[in-house]
C-alpha cells in the first residue's frame, strides 16, 4: 500500500447473505469504487487476507458467522478498513458488540436510502485514506508501541451522571493515577470542561432528562481527539446507533458498573484520546454525522454548544 | 427390617433374663442347711468315736457282757454316721481332693480301729476273764498270808495283805492305771517276803494248821501265792492297758479335725465365690434397673406424645369446620391471585414471542425492502440518463430530418446523441435494469408472501373454528421463524398428503412456532429440524425433530408444567410448552416428548381430524381467555 495513487479508486467490500443486496450495492458503487462481494463472514474474512480494503460494509444476520463476528476478526486483518454495519434488525447486544468489538465507524439500517448510504460510504472511505497517509507518514506509531501509554496526570477523565456516587466510584476504580472530574448536569460538565484539561469523558445516555448524544456530537465534532464512554443501565438500541452515529462513542457498558470491565474501557479510552492528539489526521476516522434535528439541549442551556465550540482549554491545548 | 429388631431385642431381653438367673444360681450354690447337715455329720461321728473310746475304756469287769453290746452298737451308729459323711447324699466326698484325702486318711484310720477292736475281741475277753478270775483269787491268798504269818507280825502283815489287795482291785479296776502302781504292789510284797522267819526253826502252828515242808515255810509259800496271782494280774492288766492305748492312740480324732478343717476352708472359698457372684449380681441389677427406668421413660415420653398428638386431633377435628372454611377462602383467594398473574404471565410470554417474532420478520422484510426501494431509486435515476440519451437522440433526428438544419448543427447532435449513448451503453444499462426490477419484483414478492405468512398466521381475518390445512400452518409458521432458523439450521419438510383439520388455525400456529422456536434454541451452533407429516384414520400426526441438546428425563417429565423453564431466570416466563399443551389437550389430540441428551428430542402430536361438539366448544371457549391473557 505504499504507492497509493490519490487517482486509484478506493476498494470497497459488502458483505451480506442476500445476493440481490450485493447486485443492488455493485450497481450503485460499481462507477466509484473498486467493488468486492461476500456472501457470507468466512467467504469476506477470506477474500481480506489476499485483497486489503478500505471500507467493509457487513449485514449482520448471516449464517455461520455473525456480521460483528467478521467486523472484529477483520479489525485485526486489516486494521485500517473502516467498518459499516447495514442491518434490518438488531437487538441491543448486537449493537453494543459492534461498538466495543467491531469498533465500527456506522450503523446503516435496512432499508437504507442511497444518498445516505452513498454519503457514509464516502466518509469511510475518506476517512481511511486519511488514516493510510497517518500511517504512512508514521509507520512506527502502532496501538501497542509505548509512546501511547497512558501517563498519569496527562489527560483528565470527566464523569457526567445524575447519580453523584459514580464519579467517587470510578475514581476508586481506576485509582490514583487518573484525575476523576464530576458533572451531574450539562453545564457542570461544560465548566469542567473549560478549566481542566479532560481526555476521556463518561456520560450516561441521559443526564437530568436530556439526551447526551447532541453534547457528545458536538464535542466530537470540534474537539475529535475527545473520547467518549456511555456508561448506562438505560441501554436501548435506538439511543446506542445515535450515539455511535452522531457521538462516535468509543465504548459503551452497562451498569451496574463490573471494576475490570471499566477500567480495561477507560485505559483504552485514554490510549486512543492519546493517539488521536498527537495525530490529527486520524480524527476523520471518528468523524461524527451532523444531528438530523437542532440539539434539543441548546434550547436547555443558552449558548452552551457554542460554548462548547469555543473552549479555551481546547484552544490553549492546540495551542501549545 | 422391623421384623429384624424386634427379633433382636427379644433375644436381648432372653439373654438379659438368663444372665440373671444364671448369677441367682450362682449366689445360692452355698446351701446353709446342707452346710449345717454336714458338719453335724462329722459331729456326730466324732462324737461316736469319742463314746467308742469311752467304752473301750471304760469296760467293767463285772459287765463284759454288757460292754461288748454297747460297744457294738456304738459300732454300728459309727459304721451309719460314717457311710453318711462318705456315700449318702449330701456327703463330703467328691467336693474337692483336699477333702477327699482328708477323708479317706480319717476313714482309713477309724477302719484300723475297728479291725483292730474286733481282733482282740477274743483276746480281751479272756484277759479280763482271767484278771478277774485273779483279782478274786487275791484275797484269799492275802488271808493265807496273813494267816502264815507269825502273831508278833501278823497285824503288819494284815496292813500290808490289805494294802496289797487295795493296789491289786486299784490296778485291776483303774482303766489304765499308774506305771508305778505295779512297782509299788511289788514292793509291798517284797516287804512281805521280809518278813519271813530268817530261821527255818518251824514255828509251831495250829493243829489245824496243815503241815508244810520244812524246806518251805508256810508263810513264804503263801507270799509266793500272793505273788504269783499279782504277777498274774499285773501281766494280764499291763497287756489290756497295752492293747488300749493302741486302740486309743490311732488319731481318729485329729484327722477328723483336719477333715472338718479342709471342709470349712472349701466351704469358705465357697462363700466367698457367691459373696463374689452376689456383688455381680447388685451390680447387673443396678445395671437392669438403669435400663428399665430408661425404657420407661421412653415409653411415658411416647405416651406423652401420643397424648399430645391425640390432644391435638381432637383439637383439629373440633375446629375443621373452621379451618376448612379458612383455607377455603385462601384457596380461592389464592386462586384468584393465580388466575391473575398467570393472565399476566401468559400474557408477557405472548409479548416476548412476539417480540422475537417481530425482531425476525423485520429483519427478513428489512432486506427485500432495502434492495427494492435502492433499486427503484437506481432504475429511476438510469431512467433519468436514458430519457436524457433519447432526448438526445431525438434531437439528433428531428435535425437529421429538418429542411433547415446545417450539416454542421447535425454532427453537433449527433456528436452529442452518440456521446451520450456511448457513456451510458444502453443495451447494458437496459439489462442492468431488467435484473434490478426483476430483484425488486422477487424482494417484493418475498414480503408479500411474509405479510400474507403473518396473515395465515394470526389469523384474525378467520373464524376460531376452521377447516385448515396443518401443512400450510407448518409453512406460515417456518416462515415466521426463519430468521431464527435460516442462519445456522436446516429445516428438512416431509409433508404428507394431509385432510384439513377442523380447529383454530391461529392457535395451532402458535403451536408450531412455540415448538420452532425452542427447536431453534436447543441448536447449539449448526443443526438440523426434521418436520414430518402424515394422515391417519382419524386424524393427523406431525413429529417436529430437532438435532439439539435434548434433555434428561426428569427435565423432560415436567416441561409441560406451567413456569417450568431451563432457560435463565427473566430469558423465559415456562409458560411456552404449558400453553401447547393445552391448545392441543384443547383440540382433543396429545402431545408426546422423547428426547435423548446430546442428541435432540422429537415432539409428536396427534391431531384428530373433526373436533367432539362438547370439545369444540371447549376449544372455543378456551380461546377468549387465551386471547384475552
Amino acid at each position: 500500500m505504499d504507492d497509493v495513487a490519490p487517482t486509484q479508486k478506493a476498494r470497497v467490500l459488502f458483505v451480506d447473505d442476500e445476493p440481490r443486496v450485493l447486485t443492488t450495492m455493485r450497481m450503485l458503487f460499481r462507477s466509484r469504487y473498486e467493488v468486492f462481494f461476500a456472501e457470507s463472514g468466512q467467504a469476506a474474512l477470506d477474500l481480506l487476507k489476499t485483497q486489503p480494503v478500505d471500507v467493509i460494509v457487513s449485514d449482520q444476520r448471516m449464517p455461520g458467522m455473525t456480521g460483528i463476528e467478521m467486523l472484529r476478526a477483520a479489525r485485526d486483518l486489516n486494521p485500517n478498513a473502516m467498518r459499516i454495519l447495514l442491518t434490518g434488525y438488531s437487538d441491543l447486544n448486537a449493537i453494543i458488540g459492534s461498538i466495543n468489538e467491531g469498533e465500527i465507524f456506522r450503523f446503516v439500517n435496512k432499508p437504507w436510502m442511497n444518498d445516505d448510504l452513498s454519503t457514509t460510504v464516502a466518509r469511510a472511505v475518506a476517512a481511511a485514506k486519511a488514516s493510510m497517509a497517518a500511517a504512512a507518514a508514521a509507520p512506527a506509531e502502532t496501538a501497542d508501541s509505548p509512546a501511547v501509554q497512558p501517563v498519569a496526570g496527562a489527560a483528565g477523565v470527566l464523569v457526567m451522571d445524575d447519580d453523584p456516587r459514580v464519579p467517587p466510584q470510578i475514581q476508586t476504580i481506576l485509582g490514583p493515577s487518573f484525575k476523576v472530574y464530576g458533572a451531574s448536569s450539562m453545564n457542570e460538565a461544560v465548566e469542567q470542561l473549560e478549566k481542566n484539561q479532560i481526555g476521556v469523558v463518561i456520560s450516561d445516555t441521559r443526564v437530568q432528562d436530556h439526551p447526551v448524544v447532541s453534547l457528545i456530537g458536538t464535542l466530537k465534532q470540534h474537539h475529535p481527539e475527545l473520547v467518549s464512554v456511555i456508561l448506562t443501565d438505560r441501554a436501548d438500541a435506538g439511543s446506542a446507533i445515535e450515539l455511535i452515529n452522531q457521538g462516535q462513542i468509543y465504548r459503551f457498558i452497562t451498569k451496574p458498573i463490573h471494576d475490570s470491565q471499566c477500567k480495561i474501557a477507560v485505559n483504552s479510552a485514554v490510549r486512543q484520546h492519546q493517539r488521536l492528539a498527537a495525530s490529527p489526521t486520524l480524527h476523520q476516522r471518528y468523524e461524527v454525522e451532523a444531528p438530523a434535528a437542532p440539539p434539543p439541549v441548546a434550547a436547555g442551556g443558552t449558548g452552551l454548544l457554542d460554548r462548547v465550540k469555543s473552549l479555551r482549554s481546547w484552544v490553549r491545548r492546540l495551542g501549545s | 427390617m422391623k421384623k429384624l429388631r424386634q427379633v433382636f431385642f427379644a433375644l436381648l431381653a432372653v439373654a438379659a433374663i438368663g444372665v440373671l438367673v444364671f448369677l441367682l444360681r450362682m449366689t445360692q450354690s452355698v446351701d446353709a442347711d446342707l452346710h449345717r447337715a454336714r458338719l453335724e455329720r462329722i459331729q456326730v461321728v466324732g462324737n461316736l468315736d469319742v463314746l467308742l473310746n469311752r467304752q473301750f475304756t471304760g469296760s467293767r469287769v463285772s459287765s463284759l457282757a454288757d460292754s461288748v453290746t454297747d460297744r457294738s452298737g456304738t459300732t454300728g451308729q459309727l459304721d451309719t454316721a460314717l457311710n453318711a459323711l462318705d456315700k449318702d447324699a449330701g456327703a463330703l466326698r467328691g467336693l474337692t481332693p483336699e477333702i477327699d484325702k482328708a477323708l479317706d486318711t480319717f476313714l482309713d484310720t477309724i477302719e484300723s480301729k475297728f479291725e483292730l477292736a474286733f481282733d482282740s475281741e477274743a483276746r480281751n475277753t479272756l484277759l479280763t476273764q482271767r484278771l478277774i478270775n485273779s483279782m478274786d483269787a487275791v484275797p484269799t491268798y492275802a488271808d493265807a498270808v496273813t494267816a502264815a504269818a507269825t502273831d508278833a507280825q501278823r497285824e503288819e502283815v494284815r496292813n500290808l495283805t490289805m494294802q496289797v489287795k487295795t493296789e491289786i482291785v486299784n490296778f485291776g479296776v483303774t482303766p489304765t492305771p499308774p506305771a508305778a502302781a505295779a512297782g509299788n504292789i511289788r514292793a509291798l510284797l517284797e516287804q512281805l517276803q521280809a518278813m519271813a522267819p530268817p530261821t527255818p526253826p518251824p514255828a509251831p502252828v495250829a493243829e489245824g494248821e496243815p503241815q508244810f515242808e520244812p524246806e518251805d515255810p508256810p508263810f513264804t509259800k503263801a507270799v509266793k501265792g500272793l505273788r504269783d496271782r499279782s504277777e498274774e494280774v499285773i501281766a494280764d492288766k499291763t497287756e489290756l492297758v497295752a492293747k488300749l492305748r493302741d486302740f486309743l492312740d490311732r488319731p481318729t480324732g485329729p484327722q477328723l479335725q483336719a477333715l472338718e478343717q479342709a471342709y470349712m476352708s472349701w466351704h469358705e472359698g465357697q462363700v466367698a465365690v457367691a459373696n463374689q457372684y452376689r456383688t455381680y449380681l447388685a451390680a447387673y441389677a443396678a445395671a437392669l434397673l438403669l435400663v428399665l427406668a430408661f425404657l420407661g421413660f421412653r415409653l411415658a415420653r411416647s405416651f406423652r406424645e401420643i397424648d399430645r398428638a391425640n390432644a391435638e386431633l381432637s383439637h383439629a377435628n373440633e375446629h375443621l369446620e373452621e379451618q376448612v372454611t379458612a383455607r377455603t377462602k385462601d384457596l380461592s383467594t389464592a386462586l384468584q391471585d393465580l388466575r391473575a398473574s398467570q393472565a399476566q404471565l401468559v400474557q408477557s410470554e405472548k409479548m416476548a414471542s412476539l417480540g422475537t417474532m417481530v425482531a425476525g420478520v423485520a429483519h427478513e422484510i428489512n432486506t427485500p425492502l432495502g434492495y427494492a426501494r435502492s433499486n427503484t431509486e437506481i432504475v429511476r435515476n438510469s431512467l433519468d440518463d436514458l430519457r436524457g440519451l433519447i432526448t438526445a437522440q431525438d434531437r439528433a433526428l428531428t435535425l437529421m430530418t429538418a429542411q433547415n438544419a446545417s450539416d454542421e448543427e447535425v454532427a453537433t447532435a449527433l456528436t452529442e446523441a452518440e456521446g451520450l449513448r456511448a457513456t451510458l451503453n444502453p443495451a447494458e444499462t437496459m439489462e442492468d435494469l431488467g435484473n434490478l426490477l426483476k430483484d425488486t419484483d422477487f424482494g417484493l414478492v418475498q414480503i408479500a408472501d411474509l405479510v400474507s405468512s403473518l396473515k395465515d398466521f394470526s389469523r384474525v381475518d378467520r373464524s376460531r373454528t376452521d377447516l385448515f390445512d396443518i401443512n400450510s400452518g407448518i409453512d406460515s409458521a417456518l416462515k415466521i421463524a426463519n430468521n431464527l432458523l435460516k442462519t445456522r439450521i436446516e429445516v428438512v419438510r416431509q409433508f404428507g398428503p394431509l385432510p384439513q383439520v377442523e380447529c383454530s388455525p391461529s392457535q395451532l400456529n402458535q403451536v408450531f412456532l412455540n415448538l420452532f422456536t425452542n427447536a431453534a434454541q436447543a441448536i447449539e451452533g449448526e443443526g438440523k429440524i426434521y418436520i414430518h407429516t402424515s394422515a391417519e384414520a382419524e386424524g393427523v400426526i406431525v413429529r417436529i425433530l430437532d438435532t439439539g441438546c435434548g434433555m434428561t428425563e426428569e427435565v423432560r417429565a415436567r416441561i409441560f408444567e406451567p413456569f417450568f423453564t431451563t432457560k435463565a431466570v427473566g430469558k423465559g416466563t415456562g409458560l411456552g410448552l404449558s400453553i401447547v399443551f393445552r391448545i392441543i389437550e384443547e383440540h382433543g389430540g396429545r402431545i408426546d416428548v422423547r428426547s435423548t441428551v446430546g442428541k435432540g428430542s422429537e415432539f409428536v402430536i396427534r391431531l384428530p381430524l373433526k373436533q367432539k361438539r362438547q370439545s369444540g366448544d371447549t376449544a372455543v371457549s378456551a380461546a377468549p381467555e387465551l386471547a384475552a391473557a
